[in-house]
């Protein structure tokens, strides 16, 4: 939910990007991090979160220039898993090799 | 009594009777006390030799179990030793990877590159390529390092161990040692230990941290030769740079520090609050920058872990603490189990409020060690246990501002890190069960202000 609450923000501000100079002051001041402090914290928050937002934007902007039309999420998390997977494999690959190698020492030492 | 046992009995009574001269016999304040004993016990270390260096290396990360002032002193530990010869590194070699280093690398450096407790470090080239666990596939001629667990160190660490129990049951009830649990100390650095000289839990360590930051053009970690690696050997790629600790003015000029200070901080941020592990021995030695400029990480021997619902505590104990709130800062504290009884609580509050203010709330840079050391010795003050974790964590927070002002010395590591805190709250504040926590007060509020 929130990731689609930040998705709605970014739609927002993208089409209200040239109108509303509040929001992009917010924004400086959220990547600066010049929101004052935490115990009064509404000031501080906003504009974090403008940025938080601002950069959701960037990312949107990105996407529908790129002309990508399938569901964000789906994509990213298929080439996160391949990763994932490739890393695992590489580990156990990792493995393998060393107990060959130790393996290989041991018979060595009992032919010797 | 063997030789070995009277010398450490000996080096200890010498070093607890200067401390005590050094304490003024005991008359000074009680922070002097502390730090004339902590270091006594840094030099007793020192003169041991490996398993007294292993030992307060592992006494430097737990404030939970020993004072501030002896895990700050412990923390100076220089762990360099005189070297092995190389025959016995080549026997170590050939017996556990069945040929000498000669066979197996195009080349093979017989002068150490480095001598530590625990293992020595030589250079060579591959002779065959190699595809890591993360990362390209190694060309032949890679230059790599391969570090060897010292010959016979498994045998003299246990010895001196059984040493030291002894001491242990005979000493270990007597005044101020009696209130450090050194046996149950003694019982987990053997169980770290024997993690420790088993490298390749090294290198599958570095395997998932180069894995975790792949994406990242500023972090660099060697990949693994895991066939030629095996319990004792480790074979890594040789990154060419420079320590943190060998940084000067010349080669710092062609670096950009202040950027590097602040993408490390932001790593290891990463590290604790979204990946929920991290390199806990983050000491300037371990740290390279390479020559074009990125961040080299190595030893990868300590690490902690933190569990997710921790992570949102964490996140918002680091807010407090760089904002100064120290009324948020105990209240997430609690919640990371740190326990401070009710009667306490305002005279605690206040003084982490004045400790805040001292150290992190002046008109110059922040002083996160300061606060560190004032915080952990006002809970020694007040007999407050620091939880495990929570001690691990304070420590590596100050390692990261030591490591920020090695690359960068006048970096005010708690001013870098406000943007970082304030974005991390913002994102908590918009969790969906949080929105639903705090839409009834929300809603209360506005009908308020509405009614007004």
């Amino acid at each position: 939910m929130s990731d689609d609450f930040m998705r709605f923000m970014a739609t927002w501000a993208l089409v209200h990007e040239t109108a509303d100079e509040g929001w992009k002051a917010a924004v400086a001041r959220g990547v600066a991090g010049e929101g004052g402090e935490m115990t009064a914290s509404a000031d501080a928050f906003v504009d974090g979160l403008s940025a938080m937002i601002a950069e959701e934007k960037e990312r949107l902007k990105a996407e529908l220039s790129s002309g990508r039309t399938e569901p964000a999420g789906d994509k990213g998390d298929v080439i996160a898993k391949l990763d994932e997977l490739t890393f695992e494999v590489g580990e156990l690959r990792g493995r393998l090799e060393t107990m060959q190698a130790s393996l290989d020492a041991a018979l060595d030492h009992g032919e010797g | 009594m063997s030789a070995r046992s009277r010398r450490i009995a000996g080096v200890f009574l010498r070093r607890f009777a200067r401390a005590l001269w050094d304490a003024k016999l005991g008359l000074s304040v009680p922070a002097g006390r502390r730090a004339a004993w902590a270091r006594q016990i840094r030099l007793a270390c020192e003169e041991l030799g490996p398993t007294f260096i292993k030992l307060g290396q592992l006494a430097s990360i737990r404030p939970d179990l020993f004072s501030a002032e002896i895990v700050f002193e412990l923390e100076k530990l220089q762990d360099s030793v005189r070297p092995v010869p190389v025959d016995a590194i080549r026997a170590r070699i050939r017996s556990d990877l069945g040929s000498n280093p000669e066979e197996l690398f195009a080349s093979f450096d017989p002068v150490p590159l480095a001598s530590a407790s625990i293992a020595q470090v030589h250079r060579a080239t591959l002779a065959q390529e190699c595809r890591p666990a993360c990362g390209d596939t190694l060309p032949v001629g890679t230059d790599v390092v391969i570090k060897v667990v010292r010959p016979g160190i498994e045998r003299i660490i246990a010895a001196d161990l059984a040493v030291a129990r002894r001491l242990i049951s005979r000493v270990g009830g007597i005044g101020a040692l009696k209130r450090l649990p050194l046996a149950r100390f003694l019982d987990e650095f053997e169980e770290s230990l024997a993690s420790e000289l088993d490298l390749r839990n090294e290198g599958r360590i570095a395997d998932r941290f180069s894995f975790d930051f792949r994406d990242d053009p500023l972090v660099v970690v060697p990949r693994v030769v895991w066939r030629r690696s095996a319990r004792r050997i480790l074979t890594m790629e040789y990154i060419d740079g420079w320590r943190l600790t060998e940084l000067d003015s010349v080669n710092r000029a062609g670096i950009d520090g202040y950027r590097l200070a602040l993408h490390g901080a932001e790593v290891f941020m990463r590290q604790v609050l979204v990946l929920g592990r991290y390199h806990a021995d983050l000491h300037p030695a371990n740290l390279f920058v390479t020559r074009d400029g990125r961040i080299c990480y190595l030893d990868f021997g300590i690490t902690g872990r933190t569990r997710p619902e921790q992570r949102i505590a964490i996140a918002q104990v680091l807010a407090a603490t760089v904002y100064g709130d120290a009324d948020r800062a105990l209240r997430y504290s609690r919640e990371l189990g740190l326990e401070i009884p009710l009667e306490s609580e305002d005279a605690v509050r206040s003084r982490v409020a004045d400790i805040l203010a001292s150290t992190m709330g002046g008109p110059g840079p922040s002083d996160v060690r300061g606060f560190a050391v004032g915080f952990l010795s006002m809970l020694a003050d007040y007999r407050i246990e620091v939880p495990p974790g929570y001690g691990l964590l304070v420590k590596a927070l100050v390692t990261v501002e030591g490591v920020s002002r090695a690359l960068y010395p006048d970096i005010d590591i708690a001013a870098a890190a406000k943007p970082f805190a304030t974005r991390l709250i913002a994102r908590e504040f918009m969790r969906p069960e949080r929105i639903a926590e705090r839409m009834p007060h929300a809603i209360a509020a506005a009908l308020r202000e509405f009614t007004r």
